[in-house]
């Protein structure tokens, strides 16, 4: 059995992605098992999604914790702990990132284990269907790749797996066209699968503790604002203060509370509470507040 | 116009103190959060939040809260049962000299409109009926949103969810009217009920201000555009929430005592202008454009406006 | 003197003397047959002064059980009631206020759950609680009831273990029948029962707190939910506790289970709730008539008191479990649990019988426990258990019968 784990945030498209794999290893004889993380849905929150593919039946459900492959759909989420990008991965797990980097630079950067390959899928995205957007039919194509299924498989699953989705023929056929160039032009890495000792847990049994501990409960908030929301961005608002007239529209329009005023009156974005919603640089009368893309540089 | 704010005149009386804090887990662009946001300023910290199941659920995710306030999340259905409880065991132990009186709180129902135009109308009815002294705020999103965007009795005719698609049989999507829960809880003769807008955040902040003079239920419905459910950019969010109100589609107004006024004379541009900006309504335009349901929806706006015209702006 | 003198009084009035004496804060409420009586005399206490409470009705049991947490949540001292349909109602937030850790005390007056629809006692509607994680304690007599509701207050509040509790009695039979109850003086119960000041609860404007939070990933919460199960075991211990004290102040003794004439029994009756009584009636004629049976009845079901079970019927013939409840597709529900909880006990009985008796508050005759200790005195020599048999006897069905022909073959014309 082959196991595929997909990182993405919600929106981008992982889940699709995985469902693309697993049409198209369905397609191709093989038994196949897909399926997300279900949360409450939330665009540009992490989320995971699980394929599964094999000659004979599958007993295995679930999260994957042994992946044979990784596949993130957003760079930002190999640092982040929560999103787990890492956990289970070792030495021949075969990690693909999207990123504008090659395999060396990327490692250079970031220290990763497994064998890793990447494409900038984002750009891809902007230049060949013209927006950033939802990346799954590429994501799929690199995957399916990756694991050795044929191209017209994928082929044939990115069609079904739009078209659940509702998109329009046309769109449709140019995701398929994209999806094939990043087909044939992912970096490869050969697939090495290792049978695999069981790890041995230890088992623990919690005491009872005072209910205040034992409930779901928060007594020291305000604190969520600990947490860096920054990785959700893809483009980030920038301000010119020599422009700003000091109105406070997005000030007031910031549903995050992620501009400040400072003592100047004037407005100040504080970066890992944006989420890159664009509301501010939508409301601001005098332009002074303009778009730029994020980038792993600049997304700090 | 007669109706002018007494506090919230200039954007730099909007209070710089927040209260809903940076870093939950919704949606980037979440119209609901914004009008939560700027509401707390008024509200301020000495608030309990009794929430009923939403998107907002998930603002007080273990082990985070984004609040300076307390909160309580019940159940879809029984918030306002909830708040019930909790004004009753505050005022009785303030009674008893359990509770100092400066520790007391504002007790404040948060709930979607899947919660408030469905499962929550009776605890809601029941609460009104009762004079609870309680502040209710819907953020209304037009659909059950944190399951996925199906239809709720908010979502307007002609508006796609993934429980009213649209197919051959039914290319309208929605054919139901959006439920008028403004006359709904108005008929039970609260002291306070008003629309609100976060896109006119003066106004908003101003009919807070005003609630909090009245003692008894006091209940709000926000206009919350939604970028993941209706589908279009968060940038968007502003542009939706302005041009709702100004094509007349969301109607700003204030019932004190039962008596309507309108605190904003939108400028009655076409409905089109607002229904072309967001995904939920594209199969209004394309492949063709149908006329006729645009006519349908335009044609109710004009109708409300002209009402309004009739008794209370000759009045 | 800790007692007033003894009075006539209905289950539910002793319900409502429980909770009066409790000096509780609140009462949100809500009529349904047959607790109806406990919250008309609450608020009739409470308007005229002499209890100190806010009484309030809510708009149905759902919002009533979300009222009477949110108000326990919030410090203060809660009583509801609510039987059947109503519990059902209020399914959901049940286990929302026990996941909230608030102590509390609700009594269910048991009556059977529809479709049919009827006003008459079983226990599937209370017994349907059972994974709820509320305290759960059931009662056989009326002065029973009143003593339970102060012991579940010391219970529930104990921080050990922060639960709410149900106080379960049988409508009609408990409810509105007459018995004579000890009314504990009120000086004596506040030195059984402390002023409930809970640490962990509270909204206060200098300490906010959030409860009832979304949790993601399974092993925060199966973190939480554990707790709760901790929470309930402990409360065994709370509860024995508290009993040495009840008996100290008030000389009445109550145990997680009741014995009656078990020690030399060859053949033991389970039973819970009112109808114990007549189980302990048959148990005198049966020993009249030279068995040797005796009768166990379980008060707490939660937690389950399995070391007491056991304790009371290893080395026993044989047992009949009677319960008044059904599971369709299983059988009776407290004869499962019996059944675990003897499983590995090397001395335990050689049959174990299950009898599905009292649906609907059906009467159960003297011949029908005949019938019992007999088939079980047959199946403890084979080694053998029987069941699940129905209480419903040969006279019933023709009845039955008639009243079917009446309902589908009788045309009456108009």
């Amino acid at each position: 059995m082959l196991a595929i784990r997909f990182h993405g945030r919600g929106g981008q498209g992982a889940k699709t992605a995985s469902r693309i794999v697993g049409t198209a290893a369905f397609l191709e004889g093989f038994v196949a098992q897909d399926s997300p993380i279900y949360g409450a849905e939330r665009r540009g929150a992490p989320m995971a999604a699980f394929t599964r593919i094999a000659k004979e039946p599958i007993r295995e459900r679930g999260l994957i914790a042994h992946p044979d492959v990784v596949v993130v759909a957003d760079a930002s989420l190999v640092g982040d702990p929560a999103a787990k990008v890492l956990e289970g991965v070792d030495a021949t797990t075969v990690l693909f990132v999207n990123s504008p980097m090659s395999a060396e630079q990327f490692s250079a950067e970031v220290s990763v284990v497994g064998r890793l390959t990447t494409l900038n899928l984002t750009e891809i995205a902007l230049q060949r269907l013209g927006k950033r957007g939802a990346i799954s039919a590429l994501l799929g194509a690199v995957a399916g790749r990756l694991i050795g299924l044929h191209q017209v498989s994928i082929h044939e699953a990115v069609a079904r797996e739009l078209a659940e989705l509702g998109l329009p023929t046309s769109v449709i056929e140019q995701n398929q066209t994209v999806a094939k160039y990043c087909y044939e032009t992912v970096p490869i890495v050969a697939l090495e699968t290792r049978p695999r000792r069981t790890v041995p847990v230890a088992l623990h049994t919690p005491t009872y503790e005072s209910p205040t501990r034992g409930t779901a409960g928060i007594t020291v908030g305000p604190n969520s604002a600990i947490r860096s929301v920054g990785g959700w961005r893809a483009f980030r608002p920038v301000l010119r203060p020599d422009l700003c007239n000091g109105c406070w529209l997005c000030f007031a329009n910031c549903p995050e509370g992620a501009i400040t005023i400072k003592p100047d009156g004037r407005p100040a974005i504080y970066y890992p509470h944006c989420k890159g919603c664009l509301d501010c640089v939508e409301v601001c009368p005098t332009d002074a507040l303009t778009v730029e893309q994020e980038t792993a540089a600049t997304n700090k | 116009m007669s109706w002018e704010p007494q506090r919230f005149k200039d954007l730099h009386q909007i209070p710089r103190e927040e209260h809903v804090f940076p870093g939950a887990p919704l949606c980037a662009g979440c119209g609901g959060l914004e009008s939560l946001r700027l509401a707390s300023k008024v509200l301020g910290s000495h608030v309990v939040y009794v929430n009923a199941a939403g998107c907002f659920t998930n603002l007080a995710t273990f082990p985070f809260t984004p609040l300076d306030a307390s909160w309580l999340y019940t159940t879809m259905g029984s918030a306002p049962a909830g708040a019930q409880g909790v004004r009753d065991a505050l005022d009785v132990l303030i009674a008893k000299g359990r509770l100092p009186k400066d520790e007391d709180v504002t007790v404040v129902v948060v709930g979607g409109d899947g919660s408030t135009y469905d499962m929550a109308l009776s605890s809601t009815s029941g609460a009104i009926t009762r004079k609870l002294d309680f502040y209710y705020f819907c953020y209304d999103n037009e659909a059950y949103g944190n399951t996925g965007v199906q239809l709720s009795p908010s979502t307007p005719y002609g508006a796609k969810t993934t429980t009213s698609p649209c197919a051959v049989q039914r290319p309208v999507g929605a054919t139901q009217e959006k439920k008028d829960i403004f006359e709904i809880w108005r008929a039970h003769n609260p002291p306070y009920v008003a629309t609100v807008s976060p896109r006119f955040p003066l106004d908003l902040e101003e009919k807070f201000l005003r609630a909090s003079k009245y003692r008894g239920p006091k209940l709000f419905l926000g206009f919350a555009a939604c970028p993941t459910g209706w589908m279009f950019d968060p940038a968007y969010t502003p542009d939706v929430a302005r041009l709702a109100v100004e094509c007349g589609l969301w109607p700003l107004k204030e019932a004190v005592d039962g008596k309507v006024v309108h605190t904003y004379l939108p400028k009655l541009s076409p409905v089109d202008d607002y229904l072309k900006l967001q995904g939920r309504f594209r199969h209004l335009f394309e492949p063709i454009v149908r006329q006729d349901v645009i006519a349908h929806i335009q044609d109710r706006v004009t109708a409300y406006w002209e009402r309004v015209k009739q008794t209370e702006l000759k009045a | 003197m800790n007692q007033i003198d003894q009075m006539m009084m209905t289950g539910n009035l002793a319900a409502a003397w429980g909770a009066r004496l409790a000096d509780i804060d609140y009462v949100p409420a809500f009529p349904i047959t047959p607790q109806t009586e406990i919250v008309e005399t609450l608020a009739k206490w409470c308007s005229e002064g002499s209890l100190n409470a806010r009484f309030v009705t809510l708009d149905s049991e759902h919002s009533m059980m979300t009222a009477a947490g949110a108000a326990a949540a919030t410090g203060a001292r809660v009583f509801t009631a609510t039987s059947s349909q109503g519990l059902l109602h209020a399914f959901e937030v049940l286990y929302t206020v026990v996941g909230w850790r608030v102590p509390l005390v609700l009594v269910n007056v048991s009556r059977a759950v529809a479709s049919p629809i009827t006003l008459e006692p079983d226990h599937n509607d209370v017994l349907a609680a059972r994974d709820t994680g509320f305290v759960q304690i059931h009662a056989e007599t009326c002065q029973e009831v009143l003593d339970s509701i102060l012991m579940a207050y010391r219970i529930a509040e104990d921080p050990r273990v922060c639960l709410p509790a149900i106080v379960n009695l049988d409508g009609f039979i408990l409810s509105f029948t007459r018995e004579p109850v000890m009314v504990p003086n009120p000086e004596m119960v506040k030195q059984f029962l402390p002023p409930f000041r809970p640490a962990h609860l509270g909204f206060k404007a200098s300490a906010p707190h959030a409860l009832g939070t979304a949790v993601s990933g399974g092993a925060t919460y199966s973190y939480f939910r554990h707790q709760l199960h901790l929470a309930s075991i402990n409360a065994l211990g709370v509860h024995d506790v508290a009993a040495i004290e009840f008996e100290r102040l008030f000389g009445r003794r109550y145990n997680v289970v009741e014995g009656y004439r078990l020690e030399d029994a060859e053949d033991v009756l389970v039973m819970t709730n009112a109808y114990a009584s007549k189980g302990k009636a048959a148990v005198d004629k049966a020993r009249e008539e030279g068995r040797k049976v005796g009768l166990l009845r379980l008060r707490m079901i939660r937690p389950w008191p399995a070391d007491a079970v056991r304790h009371a019927l290893i080395g026993k013939r044989a047992v009949a479990v009677l319960d008044q409840n059904l599971s369709p597709g299983q059988g009776g529900i407290l004869f499962q649990e019996i059944a675990a909880c003897l499983y590995h006990e090397p001395l335990r009985p050689r049959a174990l019988c299950s009898f599905i008796g009292g649906l609907g508050g059906k009467n159960i005759s003297e011949g029908e426990f005949l019938a019992i200790f007999e088939q079980t005195a047959e199946a403890g020599i084979r080694g053998n258990g029987i069941g699940p048999v129905l209480l419903y006897t040969e006279a019933e069905h023709r009845e039955m019968e008639q009243l079917q022909f009446l309902a589908h073959e009788l045309k009456t014309g108009r």
